[in-house]
């Protein structure tokens, strides 16, 4: 389908190394300094050898690691409450009035589509306005509103796409409305819940911006290390970021591994 | 199952039950805080209180008091010109990739989509570690004799503030662009060639008109996600990189003036739906001709 255009092709190619290099600088440096470190003697500059210090001093550093948990606990609970709402409102968007699913849909679109700063300072007004002290259950809450519509999305797809044949068979046969959703629904969405959710998590474990706003002195690890980065160098963060790429690397090849699998069903 | 009276009303129970929910759950955590923000950005401070006296004092200090205006400007510039060159620079890489095999897209995509997973804050901190005055960049030029001294500019400049937004920001331009492109029909192509196009008119004449919605959803994405970040301008910017952003956030932070930040908070939300406006007038017009 391709004509061959071997000069066109050499220059995309090099723009997008360089794109790639770009992106990949940060990453890299960022590994490569954690099992590195750098060094100054006497003014010249030099790498230590190899050594895993950082990844030692990073199970020692108790700031870092209840962030860590916080963040975990927050990414947990705001993704499963996430799942449940996206699953509702994709259910209405399919059965009610056109107009009104459409409604639901922008609203609940809105955040996502904000820049995050408006989302935050608004999400911070309205927990003023109701005495709603800044701590984990508005950073939950906040996460909750800005990933959902990354959930609904995935769920509304793989839902339009099953169709209502099966549903409706189901009904006839006399199964009830929660057995049908539980034996016939849900199991086929299984891979768009699955990656909806992982994505959510994984977008609510990295949430640096809104949460800036509405945390307080609860602090997730992005907001801990925004913190100590500002007072200085600390060797652990090259380590945790290492240990942080590796594992969401691993949660979007498995995403990717999931929605193709979704697509073949 | 005939229709008796108890179950109409239990259907409609649930009905009614749904709607509350389903509309009233985003009306409640959506709707409501952005009317609440933009409602402060009409009130009155004083003396550190927030007063429910309805005032413009807030927007009438954005276009005459201390830097705001200027502010704002150099912002809505940063931010046109990070969007250009990426969206420059992502044209050509979603180019690349479409003109791969199928079987070869769909990595080239991942590993350039990959970072995106990267958490952001410590990507933030990896650049400023890259330009800083002793950092990775300079070491490097210094140690392949490029340069005597370490370029003192590379951190803490509007040039750092400009590179580390187009580092962080570009695989959101270059996805849309990409989902474009991969929707042109591939017998298109086939007309083409068949037509006696040569590629680079393939391209011009065929290919990016049809990529032209990606390129604006890019352009868009880009520039608003630019514009809104207060977090990269301070990390790599320093004392020199004051944002609009930046003077929103420390509005609710140290400066702790409410009603200013959202009234400041309200222009740059109004200069990005001038944005996605502008972005989508300009398809329309394409679409016309």
């Amino acid at each position: 389908m391709k004509q061959k255009a071997p000069c066109l092709d050499a220059l995309l190619g090099l723009v997008a190394g360089l794109g790639l290099i770009a992106l990949y600088a940060p990453l890299l440096a960022t590994a490569a300094l954690s099992f590195f470190q750098i060094v100054r003697v006497r003014g010249t500059l030099g790498f230590a050898p190899f050594s895993l210090d950082p990844y030692v001093a990073l199970l020692a550093n108790g700031e870092i690691l209840s962030a860590l948990s916080t963040s975990l606990v927050v990414a947990t609970v705001s993704s499963l409450l996430a799942l449940v709402l996206a699953l509702m409102f994709a259910f209405y968007f399919v059965s009610a009035r056109r107009g009104l699913g459409i409604a639901m849909q922008i609203m609940v679109f809105l955040p996502f589509l904000l820049p995050p700063i408006i989302t935050g300072l608004s999400l911070l007004i309205a927990f003023r306005e109701i005495d709603l002290g800044r701590g984990l259950v508005t950073i939950i809450i906040a996460h909750v509103v800005f990933i959902v519509p990354v959930v609904y999305r995935t769920v509304l797809v793989r839902l339009q796409l099953l169709g209502s044949s099966l549903t409706e068979a189901s009904l006839d046969l006399g199964a009830s409305r929660v057995q049908t959703l539980r034996y016939v629904v849900l199991p086929q969405m299984r891979p768009a819940l699955i990656s909806g959710a992982l994505l959510a998590f994984a977008i609510s474990f990295d949430e640096t911006l809104i949460t800036l706003f509405v945390a307080g002195s609860e602090t997730t690890l992005p907001i801990r290390l925004w913190a100590m980065m500002r007072v200085g160098f600390v060797p652990e963060i090259n380590a945790l970021a290492t240990l942080i790429f590796l594992c969401t690397a691993a949660i979007t090849f498995a995403i990717g591994l999931m929605q193709r699998a979704g697509e073949r069903v | 199952m005939n229709i008796s009276p108890r179950r109409d009303h239990q259907d409609l129970l649930r009905a009614g039950l749904g709607h509350a929910l389903n509309l009233g759950l985003p009306l409640l955590f959506v709707v409501i805080p952005i009317l609440s923000f933009v409602a402060v950005s009409f009130w009155t401070l004083q003396d550190g209180q927030i007063l429910l006296i309805p005032t413009l004092a807030n927007y009438r200090a954005f276009f005459t008091e201390g830097s705001y205006l200027p502010v704002y400007l150099q912002t809505v510039g940063l931010s046109l010109q990070v969007t250009l060159v990426n969206v420059a620079l992502s044209t050509a890489i979603a180019l690349f990739i479409f003109r791969r095999t199928p079987r070869m897209r769909f990595l080239i995509l991942m590993s350039f989509m990959l970072p995106l997973f990267m958490s952001y804050i410590i990507k933030v901190y990896s650049i400023r570690s890259i330009l800083g005055q002793r950092g990775l960049l300079n070491e490097a030029m210094l140690g392949l004799g490029l340069i005597d001294q370490p370029i003192e500019a590379l951190l803490f400049s509007r040039t750092a503030i400009f590179i580390a937004l187009a580092v962080l920001y570009l695989p959101y331009a270059i996805l849309p662009i990409y989902l474009a492109l991969d929707r042109i029909p591939a017998n298109y192509l086939a007309a083409c060639a068949d037509l006696g196009a040569t590629p680079l008119q393939t391209l011009r004449d065929v290919v990016l008109p049809l990529g032209r919605p990606g390129i604006a959803a890019g352009a868009v994405f880009t520039f608003i996600l630019t514009f809104g970040d207060f977090v990269t301008p301070q990390m790599v910017g320093g004392t020199q990189g004051f944002t609009f952003g930046r003077i929103v956030f420390s509005q609710f932070g140290l400066a702790l003036n409410w009603p200013l930040g959202s009234a400041l908070a309200v222009i740059l939300l109004a200069t990005t739906l001038l944005a996605v406006a502008l972005a989508g007038l300009s398809l329309r017009r394409e679409h016309v001709r």
